[in-house]
């Protein structure tokens, strides 16, 4: 859910960022003397500028600057780009990328088709809110404390293997989070049941948003089942598939706190992703600057994968910088 | 047979997703000192209140449970109060650059938290901020601030001009019509973003175990992390109680709130 907050993006209003009309008060020149000028007005958003500037935005350019240092937590010393070459050879960043990249496709596979697969079977159907209910509970509940339910599913003794050797299939039962790639990949399920509900809420949102003539018209003229689906209802969802895909994969880019707990990106290392390599690199390797330029690297990937996402989102905005 | 399908489908998802929290709420059921190393599928006694008061007292949750309630509600509605004015301010007054003033604020949700974390560690420590409450608190008001802007600037731009020209003829000061106008008209979405930094702040585990470190300063995911870590000697009864016990209050509110809840995520959506 924190990831949320840092993902879900503008919304698409026909107006521009105002620029000074319609909204903005008008600059008469009376006025300015009693209500203040351009300065007074920045006051008001001057709080908001000093928690971002001093505390987001400083640490930002203090980050990529840092990475052209090697940097102990004690002394540093400058070394132009040889972090990010050392990257290149580094055999646990390419572990890291590997699984950054696993975490992407399955999120995408996963709660993406899974939430939109739910949303169509519970839509309209009777008792399908409680269903829907029920799959929306766990994305209330924290990362953290879904990654506690999950060790407690997942381990060498947990449920999984115990349903596993009831039902027969002594072959299946696993230690889940003790190789790659299960661990990763059972990481993916645990986040799916977590993250679904809301994938499945919006697509439903999409859904009640096609006009009822459409399908109406669609059935007239015979389409039901697969054919309805295929040609007339994904379509329809087009505009909030975006949506959902742009969440899913800056979602999965910077998932940490499931990670963190079910495994530490153990065993030696081999769970890890980016946003895990950091931060095992900075705060326990005290490799400052190395750390530095992965995050750099994972800031790199999240824009650069939400930048499509934010352009269509936002065409206005960015035309008008 | 579309139908058959159809019903196989949504019950096999419903009970994928219900069987752990049943296990959730089953296992914290089970006394500690009974736990037999394999989980229980059927309740195993009444011990929940027992495993809940040991992972409150001498695990550390409750401390932690308390910092992050004041955490949450604190530097939710300050986030917000900031934001709107921010947004009062690139919406409505004459500043000059609107846009730009924008993307600043709002760049700020764009990064993965660990561009951000080395250097504020290293602030933090310097500015003796480091395990304080009060530099927790600085940072989850920066953190939720450029989200709660973005949403009550969305909103904002929809509000007719005309309410505040009016307003202005009739000689009211921007203060005046900032707290009489713009902020009852945009309640429900201040609230929204109220209840979506509240859940946001009360969820989160990464600054809390980088900026902070002895246990009543702790947000509560961490001190969740720490005991979830010390796996053998607390047993899973005990772990259970305490993540139940942390998501109670984010559950009541996604429960209660559902509609302005999702309605912070979903703003997002329509189009």
């Amino acid at each position: 859910m924190t990831d949320m907050v840092t993902t879900a993006k503008p919304v698409r209003t026909r107006r521009r960022i105002p620029t000074r009309t319609p909204h903005q008060a008008v600059h008469h020149a009376s006025v300015a003397g009693r209500r203040g000028g351009p300065l007074a007005s920045l006051t008001w958003a001057l709080p908001a500028l000093l928690f971002v500037g001093v505390l987001l935005v400083y640490p930002f350019f203090r980050s990529v600057y840092g990475s052209f240092f090697e940097d102990n937590g004690f002394t540093s010393r400058f070394t132009g780009l040889d972090n990010y070459t050392r990257l290149a050879e580094d055999p646990v960043f390419g572990r890291s990328l590997l699984n950054t990249v696993m975490w992407v496709a399955g999120t995408l596979l996963l709660p993406v088709v899974a939430g939109l697969a739910i949303a169509v079977a519970t839509f309209r159907m009777r008792l399908g809110w409680l269903a829907q209910l029920v799959i929306v509970l766990p994305y209330a509940i924290s990362g953290a404390a879904t990654a506690v339910l999950w060790k407690f599913m997942l381990t060498s003794d947990g449920a999984v293997n115990e349903v596993l050797r009831a039902i027969g299939l002594d072959g299946l039962a696993t230690s889940w989070l003790l190789e790659w790639p299960q661990n990763t990949i059972s990481m993916i399920i645990a986040s799916t049941w977590q993250a679904a509900g809301l994938n499945v809420v919006l697509f439903t949102i999409g859904l009640r948003a096609i006009p009822r003539e459409i399908t109406e018209a669609a059935e007239l003229d015979g389409a039901t089942g697969w054919r309805m689906f295929r040609h007339i209802t994904l379509p329809q969802l087009r505009a909030m598939t975006v949506v959902v895909v742009g969440m899913a994969i800056v979602n999965s880019l910077k998932a940490f706190d499931m990670i963190w707990i079910l495994t530490q990106g153990g065993p030696s290392r081999s769970s890890e992703t980016l946003a895990l390599t950091m931060y095992r690199e900075t705060f326990r390797l005290f490799h400052v600057g190395y750390g530095s330029a992965i995050a750099l690297v994972l800031s790199v990937i999240v824009v650069a994968s939400s930048w499509v996402y934010l352009r269509r989102q936002m065409p206005e905005a960015t035309g008008s910088q | 047979m579309g139908r058959t399908v159809r019903n196989v489908f949504v019950a096999g998802c419903v009970a994928f997703w219900l069987i752990p929290l049943y296990l959730l709420i089953v296992n914290a059921l089970t006394p500690a000192t009974g736990y037999t190393g394999e989980p229980d599928w059927t309740p195993q006694g009444f011990a929940i209140f027992d495993n809940i008061k040991t992972a409150w007292s001498d695990a550390g949750i409750g401390d932690s449970f308390l910092s992050s309630a004041l955490y949450a509600v604190v530097c939710g509605a300050a986030a917000v109060l900031v934001a709107a004015m921010a947004a009062f301010a690139v919406v409505v007054l004459p500043i000059p650059k609107p846009a730009f003033w924008f993307w600043l604020i709002y760049s700020g949700t764009l990064f993965p938290l660990q561009m951000f974390l080395a250097p504020l560690f290293g602030m933090y420590a310097d500015g003796n901020l480091y395990d304080t409450r009060l530099g927790l608190m600085l940072v989850y008001v920066a953190w939720a601030v450029p989200f709660a802007f973005f949403l009550v600037r969305n909103q904002m731009t929809t509000m007719p001009p005309e309410v505040t020209e009016a307003a202005m003829l009739d000689g009211a000061s921007f203060l005046r019509i900032f707290w009489r106008i713009h902020v009852p008209l945009m309640a429900p979405t201040l609230g929204a973003a109220f209840i979506f930094q509240f859940t946001a702040v009360w969820n989160d585990l990464i600054l809390g175990i980088t900026l902070s470190r002895s246990p009543d300063v702790q947000p509560v995911m961490a001190a969740l992390s720490t005991l979830s870590n010390a796996y053998a000697s607390s047993g899973p009864p005990v772990i259970l109680a305490g993540a139940l016990i942390v998501s109670l209050p984010t559950l009541l509110v996604f429960l209660v709130f559902r509609g302005l809840f999702l309605r912070g995520v979903t703003a997002t959506a329509r189009s």
